[in-house]
C-alpha cells in the first residue's frame, strides 16, 4: 500500500477512535496497567528529580532527557495487551 | 504585584485587563470542554454526538489538543503544531486542555501562575460537579463554594498574624513508642485532620471533658507541630492517655501501628463533640468511614442477599488461596482484586432464605462507599496458631500507587461490569475524579514482630519526608514507593460535600446564650425595681 494511502487511511481511524470512543477506552487501559506497573511513578519521580537539579529548568529538555528510558521501560507484557486490544478494534472495522 | 509566577510575560499580559479576560475566559472554556467531552464520550448514548476536534495544521483528530489562547486555533503538542502557530501568529499562550498546563512561546517553557492554577481547579470542579449523576434526595451535587470572610470575620482576621499551613517535627522516642510517632506524623500529615485542628474545631482550652481527652491532645499536638519550635517534640500526654484509654496498649513494650492507629481513630471520635454511634459525623467518621457490601449469592436459585457493614479502613491478605503470594501479582491493585473476588461459601456455610435448603454459595466484598481517606493494611504479621510466639512477618514487598483508582473495587461498577460482560466497564458515572485518590502517607516496618523498629513516609503538596522519630529528613516519591509498606494512606482527589448544616450543639448552644441573656435582663429588670421600690420607701 502506498505511503500516501496508509496515512489516509490512518487518519481515519484515528478519526473514527477518537470520536467513538476507543481511543479513549484504549488509552484508559494503558493508563492503569502502567500506573499498576509502576512506570508512572518511577517515570513521575525522576522528572522531578531530574528538574529539581536542572538549571535552567526547561520542559523540552527535560523531556528529551527522560524520553527514551521512558520509551524502553514500557513493560513488555502490557505493550502486548494494548496492541491487542487494538488490533481487535482495527479487526472489527474490516469485517 | 503577584510574586506567584514563573513567567513576566502572563504579568504584563494580566497587565491589560481585555488580554486578561479572553485569556481566562478560553482557558475556562476548553478546560471546562475537555471535562465533559471525557465524560459523554463514556456514555454509549452520547457517543455519537461528539465531534472530535482536528488539528487546524495537520487535520489529525486530536486526542490530545492544545488550544491557543489568544484564537480559536487547536493542535497537536507532537510535531510543534500549537508552537508553530503561536509563533506565526505572534499569539503567546496556549494550553493543554487536559492538565491546564500553559504555555508560553517568548519563554519557550510551560509556565507556573497562580492564577492560571485557580481558573483551571476551578473550571474543573465545576465541571465535574455538574455531571455527578449520583443524587443524594433527588439534589444534585453540592458545588464547592470559596470561602469568602464576612465582615466580621474580616474584622478579627484583621492584625491577624499568618502561618503557613505546613508544619513538620520530629517525634521524641519515649520508650518503643515509634509505633506511636509513625501514626501521629501519619495523622499530622492527613488534610482533613490538620485543618480540622487548625481550623480550631476542637479547641482543648475550651474543652468540657476534664481529662483524658485524646481530642485536646490531638489539638495540642497539632499545635505543638505548628509551633516555631524545630526541636523534636514528645507527645507524653497524648502518650499517657491512650494507656489510659486502652488497657492492650498501655506500657512500655512495642504495639502494632495498626492496633494504635484503630485505637486512637475509636478515642479520637468518643471525645469528639457530637460523636453518635449511629452514623456518626465526627471528625474521624468524615474523614475514614466508607461502606462494605457483602453479596451472598445462592449458586442454585441466584437469590442476593446483601449487606452493609460500616468500614474506617481495608486490611489486605497478601496471600492467595494457596497460601503464597502469586509472583506478578504483588500490587495493592491485585491485593484489592483479590480482596473483591468471590469466595465459595461451602454448603454447610450458608442456607438460602429464597429456595430454603443449604446450598453451595459465593460471597463478594464490595466498596459501596468510598471515604474520603482511605487507609489499607497489608496483613504481614500472620497468625499461625493461638500462640503468639509463633507468628511471622511476611516481608515480600507490595507495590503500591502514588495514585489509585478505586473505581474497579466498587460495588457500583462491579455491578455494571458483570452487566456489560465485555471487559472493564466504562459506562460507569463518573466523573472519574470521584473514585481518584493520592498517597499521602506510608508506615514502614523493619525487623521482626516483637523487635522491630516502625518509620513512616508522608507528603507536603509535592514533596515528600521520611520521618524516623525525632530524625526528618526530606526525600522523593520514588524513595516512598521503594520502601516496603505496611500501610498506605490515600486521600480523595477532589472532595464531595454535603450541604452545610449548623451542628446540633451549635445550634443548643446559641438558643441556650440567647435564653441566659433573657434571663440576666429580667434579672437585672428585677433588680432595678428593687432599688426603686427602696428609693421610694425612704422618700
Amino acid at each position: 500500500m502506498a505511503p500516501a494511502n496508509v496515512d489516509a487511511l490512518y487518519a481515519q481511524i484515528r478519526k473514527r477512535m477518537v470520536e467513538g470512543g476507543e481511543w479513549e477506552q484504549i488509552q484508559a487501559a494503558l493508563a492503569a496497567k502502567l500506573n499498576e506497573s509502576g512506570w508512572v511513578d518511577d517515570l513521575r519521580d525522576r522528572s522531578k528529580e531530574r528538574a529539581r537539579n536542572m538549571d535552567p529548568l526547561s520542559f523540552q529538555t527535560l523531556l528529551e532527557q527522560v524520553n527514551p528510558n521512558a520509551q524502553t521501560s514500557v513493560p513488555l507484557a502490557v505493550k502486548r495487551e494494548i496492541i491487542s486490544l487494538i488490533r481487535q478494534y482495527l479487526e472489527k472495522q474490516f469485517e | 504585584m503577584s510574586t506567584s509566577t514563573t513567567c513576566s510575560h502572563i504579568i504584563a499580559a494580566f497587565a491589560d485587563d481585555e488580554l486578561r479576560g479572553t485569556i481566562l475566559s478560553k482557558l475556562k472554556t476548553v478546560v471546562t470542554w475537555n471535562v465533559n467531552r471525557f465524560q459523554s464520550v463514556r456514555n454509549p448514548a452520547k457517543r455519537r454526538k461528539v465531534a472530535a476536534p482536528a488539528c487546524s495544521t495537520c487535520n489529525l483528530s486530536l486526542s490530545r489538543p492544545f488550544a491557543c489562547l489568544h484564537c480559536v486555533y487547536a493542535g497537536c503538542w507532537v510535531g510543534g503544531h500549537i508552537v508553530d502557530h503561536l509563533k506565526d501568529k505572534d499569539h503567546t499562550f496556549c494550553a493543554d486542555v487536559k492538565t491546564g498546563s500553559v504555555f508560553c512561546s517568548e519563554c519557550d517553557d510551560f509556565i507556573y501562575d497562580a492564577k492560571l492554577d485557580e481558573i483551571y481547579l476551578s473550571a474543573v470542579i465545576l465541571a465535574e460537579e455538574k455531571q455527578t449523576k449520583f443524587q443524594d434526595a433527588k439534589k444534585p451535587r453540592e458545588a464547592y463554594k470559596l470561602w469568602t470572610p464576612t465582615a466580621k470575620e474580616a474584622a478579627a482576621l484583621e492584625g491577624a498574624v499568618a502561618i503557613p499551613c505546613q508544619g513538620r517535627r520530629g517525634l521524641l522516642n519515649l520508650g518503643q513508642t515509634c509505633y506511636l510517632n509513625a501514626v501521629l506524623q501519619c495523622f499530622a500529615h492527613n488534610p482533613l485532620l490538620r485543618n480540622y485542628f487548625l481550623g480550631d474545631k476542637h479547641n482543648s482550652k475550651q474543652c468540657k471533658i476534664e481529662e483524658n481527652c485524646t481530642c485536646c491532645e490531638m489539638d495540642k499536638l497539632f499545635s505543638e507541630i505548628f509551633s516555631d519550635d524545630m526541636n523534636p517534640y514528645g507527645p507524653i500526654s497524648l502518650l499517657a492517655t491512650t494507656w489510659k484509654a486502652s488497657a492492650e496498649l498501655s506500657g512500655y513494650a512495642q504495639q502494632d501501628a495498626h492496633e494504635f492507629f484503630m485505637s486512637a481513630l475509636n478515642q479520637i471520635h468518643s471525645t469528639s463533640r457530637g460523636s453518635t454511634n449511629v452514623s456518626c459525623n465526627c471528625i474521624i467518621h468524615s474523614t475514614f468511614a466508607g461502606q462494605l457490601e457483602s453479596d451472598v449469592k445462592c449458586e442454585r436459585c441466584g437469590n442476593v442477599t446483601t449487606t452493609v457493614d460500616p468500614m474506617l479502613d481495608i486490611s489486605l491478605e497478601l496471600k492467595g488461596k494457596g497460601g503464597e503470594i502469586a509472583s506478578g501479582e504483588n500490587t495493592l491493585a491485585a491485593c484489592l482484586r483479590r480482596f473483591t473476588q468471590p469466595e465459595k461459601l461451602g454448603p454447610k456455610e450458608y442456607s438460602c432464605s429464597k429456595c430454603g435448603k443449604s446450598h453451595e454459595a459465593s460471597k463478594r466484598l464490595s466498596i459501596r462507599k468510598l471515604p474520603p481517606v482511605l487507609s489499607f493494611q497489608f496483613k504481614r504479621f500472620e497468625q499461625k496458631s493461638k500462640d503468639k510466639a509463633s507468628a511471622r512477618k511476611i516481608d515480600a514487598p507490595i507495590r503500591f500507587p502514588a495514585s489509585l483508582n478505586m473505581a474497579p473495587y466498587t460495588s457500583l461498577v462491579m455491578k455494571e461490569t458483570e452487566k456489560e460482560n465485555s471487559g472493564p466497564a466504562f459506562s460507569y458515572p463518573g466523573p472519574e475524579a470521584m473514585y481518584e485518590y493520592d498517597l499521602f502517607a506510608v508506615i514502614n516496618h523493619e525487623g521482626q514482630l516483637n523487635n522491630g523498629h516502625y518509620t513512616n513516609f508522608a507528603r507536603f503538596q509535592d514533596e515528600w519526608y521520611r520521618f524516623d522519630d525525632d530524625k526528618v529528613t526530606h526525600s522523593s516519591l520514588g524513595e516512598c514507593l521503594r520502601s516496603a509498606a505496611y500501610m498506605c494512606f490515600y486521600v480523595k482527589r477532589h472532595l464531595d460535600y454535603k450541604p452545610y448544616v449548623t451542628p446540633s450543639y451549635v445550634l443548643t448552644r446559641e438558643t441556650e446564650a440567647v435564653r441566659e441573656k433573657e434571663l440576666e435582663k429580667e434579672k437585672e429588670a428585677a433588680r432595678m425595681k428593687e432599688v426603686e421600690d427602696a428609693l421610694l420607701a425612704t422618700v
